[in-house]
């Protein structure tokens, strides 16, 4: 990392920009930005694409080779075996993925088949609370990743540490000692000001900052509410002034998805000390006229991912960055009358990323045992999922987030940053 | 316990069951006393609305020499503005809160649906049954056409039913999640094969969609719905779902009673508040109306514990913000400004609409919150949302910093925020653009500059996102 880039910072913002505004960030921004921008722990992103709506596995990798798939579960909607693009001689990606099979071939890519957990809750929205806080028994409040941060990064003075690309902050990273920040556009991404009296826009700021550091004898919902607006003032001052050279070095297709990941790419290269970043991608929940709608899913996520490494390999950004997916559930294997698929369990999930060995991780689903309800029976615990990241790529104590016994999957080279 | 009925408790009953009050309104409120008011609120027919009818007839009508009209009714912003339109001028406020409840309750997105005027239709059936029988609105939304669109029902046909609407109709507005089996899920899908609709076609944009019951497309075989055997139809199913019991009583009046309270009150009731609420609920036919004259009422309404601890929705900030500034509005700026806010008002990204309370707050929101209330008080132009300083601080007196906080709190219902809040707002108003201070004067140019300001930080502050 050049000197020069590091003295921006300490000049740009941890003196002049956010003492001024945020006293609470003063002092340990700048010391942040110091260690963080030093090769080793604070060198390695996760971002993790939630895929909202329960994807449809099945369409997704497709069991080409078993008969019960196109003879009986998926006659109208299935994906034609002479289609897919083949992985292991029995599962192959839905065509529309070339992106991810460029990723598989180039060995940055693996497949965790049959994810899900005891008891698969076909809700979809106590489903997401379980995935969102690794907990199937919903006592924990926090995210799974707001435990990781509370544990890791409180009171490292970065406002920016992780942040959602997305119009709300999804559970996953709800913590309580930091906020994770969280927009879709920089250049909105800060306090208005009142445009016809400029010189009037440090008051109006520095009230904004000031009403919101108030002092509060018992805790109130006040307070919850100001510690945010401080975290956005004090992020925005951090993102306005770093992230302006970003010229991306790939084509990204025009979907919100790729518009997200753009965002995350820009402020990797930023070098902000970020680690997590979230984004989400919303439709799956297929339920009628499933086909059109999904491969357009499945190619803008595709495509998006792919665009996402190229430019990172275009930045000399990628060795230090891995992609989780992550969906509430799979789908039905029955398709249903109207073209679509009802709620399900086991699902698929993708690791991208040079860290990501290349394989399939967990069995291959299972047409011919389904429960009782028609769904597939759930073959790899998501908490083994979740903790071979935080393992061996968060190098964090997996069962100290999610408690013991989960076996890691090993498809991250824990060496390999 | 008796309820001290003072301009607090009247300010906290009109953001509850409205969306905020104006001073003029809360003198109103004060004078007539805690019964009358609350009857104003609830038993709103008697209250005359015609004027806000008569502003949207012309603000939907095509006005020579305008070449479209302000609430465009035939695109889904169009029916954004209108809704909020009627939420903002609206002299009846509870009709529209329930409706925008029932809108939240029940969600549907014109993504999926397509028809602007199904989207349209739904909301006038929940305005219909505002505060009707629970029975009457359950049945209304699940032939509504909209709603069969967005869960799916219309294609559920005998044979292979689509489980999506039978499950949400119990997991999200009946029952709650734990209150049903899967086997329920399927059961109930079966009683509602065939309500679908007719006329859904693109040729007219998927406007003209009209409810069907297709007998053919009826599962006529036996079903067993939460320990009920028979030959169900959809209308059964209903029955069964709102008569279901536990052994703490009636389980869809406790679902309803549990979400009544928490939007209008504050979260996690405790027990003997649903007990009592579910009682009405009993009692009164399942009277919606029955349980809000009742619940505006209870002493633990108005308790300090109940007051500014709910957040306030985007579109609750927006119109409060529109009704408190008594703005002019064509209502461009909130409705443009709703994505950015986290609230795509008719367009919710799943069938449970968004979670609320603290979820609407982040960093991404809370600028997008200060944005638009930027816009509102900065427009010193003759067109689009704007405010007249004039109306707004007239009579008070202006002669320093601090008066010109005490001019404003009332209206935003601030006048309890903490000697440091107001400290700081004074501050503000008597600081030079260089931060040094004795700059206030009571001029107009000066007034321009800081009355603006002081009340976007007043409608930014953590205060003013609660209600």
């Amino acid at each position: 990392m050049p000197m020069d880039r590091r003295e921006f910072l300490f000049r740009g913002i941890g003196v002049a920009t956010v003492s001024a505004m945020v006293p609470r960030f003063a002092v340990a921004g700048a010391r942040f930005f110091e260690e963080s921008l030093a090769p080793g722990a604070g060198g390695r992103v996760l971002v993790v694409v939630e895929l909202a709506g329960g994807n449809d596995g099945l369409n997704t990798i497709v069991p080409y080779t078993d008969p019960l798939y196109s003879a009986t579960f998926r006659k109208t909607i299935g994906v034609p075996a002479d289609s897919v693009l083949d992985l292991d001689g029995k599962l192959g990606m839905n065509p529309v993925m070339s992106g991810l099979k460029s990723l598989w071939d180039a060995g940055r890519l693996a497949v965790v088949e049959g994810v899900s957990y005891p008891n698969p809750n076909l809700s979809h929205f106590t489903s997401r609370d379980i995935w969102h806080t690794a907990d199937p028994a919903l006592a924990q409040r926090r995210g799974w990743l707001g435990r990781w941060a509370d544990a890791t990064l409180a009171g490292n003075g970065n406002p920016l540490s992780g942040c959602a690309v997305s119009q709300s902050l999804p559970r996953t990273l709800l913590a309580d000692k930091v906020v994770f920040p969280s927009f879709t556009n920089l250049a909105a991404y800060a306090y208005a000001t009142d445009g016809s009296n400029a010189s009037d826009a440090a008051n109006q700021i520095n009230g904004f900052v000031a009403q919101n550091s108030i002092e509060h004898e018992i805790a109130t919902r006040n307070e919850l509410i100001e510690d945010v607006a401080r975290d956005a003032a004090s992020s925005s001052a951090t993102l306005r002034q770093v992230t302006s050279n970003y010229a991306p070095k790939a084509v990204y297709p025009n979907n919100s998805l790729a518009n997200a990941l753009k965002l995350c790419a820009e402020i990797i290269v930023g070098n902000l000390g970020t680690q997590i970043l979230y984004v989400t991608y919303g439709g799956f929940d297929n339920h009628s006229t499933q086909k059109a709608a999904h491969d357009n899913l499945l190619k803008a996520v595709s495509d998006s991912i792919k665009a996402f490494f190229d430019d990172l390999d275009g930045q000399g950004k990628s060795s230090g960055v891995l992609l989780m997916t992550w969906s509430e559930f799979g789908r039905r294997v029955q398709e249903n009358s109207s073209l679509g698929t009802d709620h399900g369990t086991a699902g698929v999930h993708f690791v991208a990323g040079n860290a990501a060995i290349r394989g399939i991780y967990g069995p291959a689903p299972n047409l011919s045992s389904l429960d009782s309800n028609g769904n597939l029976k759930w073959q790899t615990d998501f908490r083994s999922y979740y903790g071979t990241v935080l393992r061996d790529w968060l190098k964090t104590d997996s069962a100290a987030i999610l408690g013991p016994g989960y076996p890691n999957l090993g498809f991250v080279n824990a060496s390999s940053v | 316990m008796s309820i001290s009925w003072d301009r607090e408790a009247a300010a906290h009953l009109a953001r509850r069951a409205g969306f905020g009050a104006t001073p003029a309104e809360l003198d109103a409120y004060v004078g007539i006393g805690l019964d009358a008011t609350v009857d104003q609120f609830v038993h709103y027919e008697s209250i005359d609305n015609s004027a806000l009818e008569a502003d949207l007839q012309n603000l939907t009508s095509f006005v020579p020499p305008a070449t479209s009209p302000v609430y465009d009714l035939s695109r889904i912003d169009g029916v954004r503005k209108w809704f909020l339109h009627r939420m903002t001028f609206t002299k009846r406020p509870l009709e529209e809160k329930m409706t925008y409840l029932w809108n939240l309750w029940w969600t549907s997105g014109i993504s999926k649906v397509q028809g602007v005027t199904l989207m349209l239709n739904q909301n006038k059936t929940m305005r219909q049954y505002a505060l009707g029988k629970f029975d009457d609105i359950v049945l209304a939304v699940s032939q509504d056409p909209a709603m069969l669109v967005w869960l799916d029902n219309y294609t559920s046909r005998v044979g292979r039913p689509n489980e999506n609407y039978a499950r949400e109709l119990m997991e999200l507005f009946t029952l709650g999640v734990d209150n049903y089996t899967q086997t329920d899920v399927t059961e109930v899908a079966r009683a509602l094969t065939g309500w679908t609709v007719q006329g859904y076609t693109g040729a007219d944009n998927y406007n003209g969609a009209k409810f069907l019951d297709n007998a053919q497309a009826h599962d006529n075989g036996t079903k067993r719905i939460l320990g009920q055997t028979g030959n169900w139809n959809g209308r059964d199913a209903i029955r069964i779902i709102l008569e279901a019991s536990d052994s703490q009583g009636s389980v869809s009046g406790r679902f309803v009673a549990r979400k009544l309270w928490t939007f209008f009150a504050y979260h996690d009731p405790p027990e003997w508040v649903i007990d009592e609420l579910t009682g009405v609920y009993a009692s009164s036919g399942r009277s919606i109306r029955d349980i809000m004259d009742h619940l505006f009422r209870m002493p633990e309404f108005y308790e300090p514990h109940a007051r500014k601890v709910l957040v306030r929705s985007p579109v609750e900030y927006a119109v409060a913000a529109l009704r408190q500034l008594e703005a002019r509005t064509d209502m461009s700026v909130p409705v443009g400004d709703l994505i950015a806010m986290g609230q795509p008002l008719f367009d919710p990204l799943d069938a449970k609409g968004p979670e609320g309370d603290m979820a609407w707050i982040n960093t991404g929101t809370v600028f997008a919150r200060a944005s638009t209330t930027n816009k509102f008080v900065t427009n010193r132009g003759t067109t689009g949302t704007r405010i007249d300083l004039s109306q707004l601080l007239a009579g008070k007196t202006l002669t320093t910093a601090n008066d010109v906080v005490n001019a404003l709190i009332d209206r935003f219902g601030l006048s309890d925020i903490p000697p440091q809040t107001r400290a700081v707002w004074a501050k503000f108003v008597d600081s030079k653009s260089d931060g040094s201070r004795g700059y206030w004067q009571n001029t107009s140019a000066q007034t321009d500059v800081k009355v603006r300001g002081l009340i976007h930080l007043m409608l930014t502050s953590s205060d003013y996102h609660l209600c």
